[in-house]
């Protein structure tokens, strides 16, 4: 028997088919073709137009998950901390297709789109034929590989709050620049007014089963002058040390862990002796 | 279940039925005789496998085959007929960018996709797009020599 393509065109028409059979989302295809596995049954996202853009408003940033690195590249709305990230993804043939969806729907720890939705506290929506819900990025994992997603669920957009987004930084360490997956991300968001830390978000990419972010840790500096803040960041440090749990991979646990503190303590020292005229 | 689709292959309208989630690198090689497509590591990371999908530089090893459903696909056999080729099939000569050859589909096409978006690349702008396509053999110099005289002499062309 011969079957059509599942390719889309409208939203409602692929939550139609995801209601009916159990379908791969597929978007880039850049995760799920590493698999040889045959015979799977895929829903080409690409063709969904509310799927593959970008816009905003005065909260938000509004990502379609479908988007591709190439296009967040290309877009003005995309914000310097977002574009950095993108553009640390592998080469170009790569990023001409990989999506930030699936960048976060694969959920892996080492995803450096995901990074950044993480650090700016995103939020996704999930979008099915019986309706639609908005989560927050840390809600949406379970662990490594898993997700919240139900089988009749598509990541429709991430919502990127703009509100902290300037301040922000990103650095991966590889093992080789195109194609290097992370060995280990960081990314930090820092703002200050009126002289006392404003927000503080750090988030920890390829360091355990899902990015590693901890609002209470950052809590503790949050509303400190800097004088204060720069008193308080050996405990902050030391709430890294215990929060930070790293997996064994190819490179060593410990290494992992010791550049994560280094990374954080790099940014908190070079932000709190630049930033007095916040 | 199989599923049909249709594509446009080196300008070719090709109707093919199969299985929609293959690499569409398998199916040129194996079920449209393209083999002037190469395979190298099958997990994205050499671009042997380089083709164009409407214009944009795709490596066919990432790519299913049901996501081409009505796009173009252009091949280094596609796009040898085009006095761009030909520009570029004359620096690489000139200035012997190719030795062994398996990676230079790839990146022919790789300077193509560079080249149409950006008519005079810098030298750091070369490398970065062709960052994805591994060669074993040259050292890359004489690759990114060879596109940048094909951007110079070929001037108009872009
Ligand atoms: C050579 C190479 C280098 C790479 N380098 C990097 C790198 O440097 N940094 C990095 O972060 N990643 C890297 N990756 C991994 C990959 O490219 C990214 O994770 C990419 O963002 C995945 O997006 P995609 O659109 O290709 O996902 P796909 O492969 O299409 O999908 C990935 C997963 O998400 C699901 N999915 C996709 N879209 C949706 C949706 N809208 N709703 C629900 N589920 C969905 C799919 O079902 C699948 O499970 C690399 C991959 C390769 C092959
Ligand atoms: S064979 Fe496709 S990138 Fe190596
Ligand atoms: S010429 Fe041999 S791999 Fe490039």
């Amino acid at each position: 028997m011969v079957k059509a393509n599942y390719m889309p065109t409208s939203l409602p028409e692929a939550l139609g088919l995801m209601a009916e059979e159990e379908l791969i989302p597929y978007a880039g295809g850049t995760d799920l073709m590493v698999s040889e596995a045959p015979g799977r049954d895929f829903l080409f996202l690409e063709r969904i137009p509310e799927l593959t853009q970008i816009s905003q408003d005065d909260q938000y940033l509004h990502i379609g998950a479908a988007v591709t690195f190439r296009n967040i590249l290309a877009s003005d709305l995309t914000p310097a901390l977002l574009r950095e990230a993108a553009a640390s993804i592998a080469a170009p043939a790569i990023r001409n297709t990989a999506t930030l969806g699936g960048n976060i729907a694969n959920a892996s720890p080492k995803g450096d789109g995901a990074l950044i939705c993480w650090a700016a506290d995103a939020q996704l929506v999930l979008a099915a034929a019986s309706g639609q819900r908005t989560v927050d990025i840390a809600d949406f994992y379970q662990g490594r590989g898993t997700t919240i997603r139900r089988a009749d669920e598509l990541l429709v957009e991430i919502l990127l709050p703009k509100r902290w987004l300037a301040g922000a930084s990103f650095c991966k360490v590889g093992a080789r620049k195109a194609l290097a997956i992370s060995r280990v991300s960081f990314a930090g968001l820092f703002a200050a007014e009126s002289g006392q830390i404003a927000h503080l978000a750090v988030a920890l990419g390829a360091v355990a089963d899902t990015v590693v972010r901890r609002p209470k840790i950052d809590a503790m500096l949050i509303g400190k002058t800097f004088s204060e803040a720069k008193a308080a960041l050996p405990d902050y440090l030391q709430a890294w040390q215990a929060a930070i749990q790293p997996i064994r991979g190819r490179v060593s646990a410990e290494y992992r862990k010791l550049v994560c503190l280094n990374l954080i303590e790099d940014f908190l020292v070079e932000r709190l002796s630049s930033a007095h005229n916040g | 279940m199989k599923t049909q689709l249709t594509l446009k292959l080196n300008g070719k309208t090709v109707n093919w039925e199969g299985d929609s989630s293959r690499k569409l690198l398998d199916v040129l090689r194996d079920d449209l005789g393209q083999v002037d497509v190469k395979c190298g590591c099958r997990e994205g990371e050499c671009g042997a496998c380089s083709v164009l999908i409407d214009g944009l530089l795709v490596n066919s090893c990432m790519f299913a085959v049901g996501a081409v459903d009505g796009r173009e696909v252009t091949t280094i056999e596609g796009y040898r007929d085009t006095d761009r080729f030909r520009a570029l099939d004359k620096a690489f000569a000139d200035v012997s960018a190719v030795q062994c050859g398996y990676c230079i589909p790839g990146m022919v096409l790789a300077a193509e996709a560079l080249l149409a978006a950006n008519p005079r690349p810098t030298d750091a702008e070369v490398r970065a797009a062709i960052s994805g396509n591994l060669c074993r053999c040259t050292g890359y110099n004489a690759i990114v020599e060879a596109i940048v005289e094909a951007s110079e002499e070929g001037e108009g062309l872009w």
